[in-house]
């Protein structure tokens, strides 16, 4: 009795825990790009490895500091992984651009009318961003979000996701020419309602 | 670009292309361009009114990407449940 009492404490904690700072977390995964179901299952897997640890935690830091910067390591983990199957991606041309690399006549950039300084043109612009941002792929958003969320230069970028320079900026290149053709659509057509 | 225009940048512009430009625009954000590629940028900028619209829609997103904030979301009471279960089942059996 006196061993599995602890036992039953800690699985009690364990509970504790998902229930205060789950949806804490789950929202900091959607706010990295992951949908609903890939920010759970990176929830689960962060519960999951404090609940084999929680033994060595003991309050050395507070349970939600802790909690994310596993949280965080696991995004980093997965934003790895995908890098490391971009090689076939970076490969291949732009089809916004034409072969002597001009604009292509559907992607011309146009004339956009955007005053982030009034809420409802902000709130407009930030629904269309999420909604476009949602569309890159894994390694896109990787790039995307550590550089322009996290202020991270390139270096650091390329030495976390193991790529190299080249394809960072091709990555780059090509999630940000994507994103901006996404919004100009998705803006025009919202003007023209 | 007008076929005209095309002409032109090739001849002139160190033919630049616009796929290039927003290259260095990228670049030129962490200050990874040299003064050369700098001036070449310029002057493709100077009479390329497309990558001028592309840089003004580039500096919308980045000032956006800023802005953008944490949503207050749940997860479903369930999916606390089975995140509890999934855990504690997986440590019974490994």
């Amino acid at each position: 009795m006196n061993q599995t009492l602890p036992e039953v404490e800690k699985a009690q904690r364990f509970k504790d825990w998902v229930l205060t700072y789950s949806d804490m977390l789950f929202g900091h995964a959607v706010f990295r790009g992951f949908d609903h179901d890939a920010a759970r299952d990176l929830v689960q897997d962060t519960f999951y490895l404090a609940w084999k640890n929680m033994d060595g935690f003991e309050g050395k830091a507070s349970v939600k500091n802790w909690l994310f910067v596993i949280l965080k390591n696991k995004i980093t983990d997965h934003y790895r992984e995908s890098a490391s199957q971009a090689a076939v991606f970076v490969s291949g041309h732009s089809t916004q651009f034409d072969s002597a690399g001009h604009w292509a006549k559907p992607s011309y950039p146009k004339e956009l009318t955007v005053n982030l300084s009034e809420q409802q043109d902000r709130l407009d612009f930030q629904t269309i961003l999420e909604g476009c941002s949602a569309k890159l792929n894994t390694i896109q958003k990787a790039v995307f979000f550590m550089k322009y969320m996290d202020d991270l230069e390139s270096d650091v970028i390329c030495r976390q996701l193991s790529i190299t320079v080249n394809n960072y900026w091709t990555i780059l290149h090509r999630a940000k020419v994507q994103l901006r053709a996404c919004l100009q659509k998705n803006w025009l057509l919202i003007q023209n309602i | 670009m007008s076929s005209k225009e095309l002409a032109f940048n090739s001849k002139y512009m160190n033919a630049m292309s616009c796929h290039e430009a927003v290259t260095f625009m990228l670049k030129k954000e962490e200050g990874k361009i040299s003064f050369s590629q700098q001036l070449s940028l310029w002057r493709h900028l100077a009479i390329c009114r497309l990558c001028r619209l592309f840089s003004a829609q580039n500096r919308l997103i980045n000032y956006a990407m800023k802005q953008r904030h944490e949503k207050l979301i749940a997860l479903s009471e369930k999916e606390k449940r089975e995140i509890i279960q999934n855990v504690l089942d997986q440590n019974a059996f490994s």
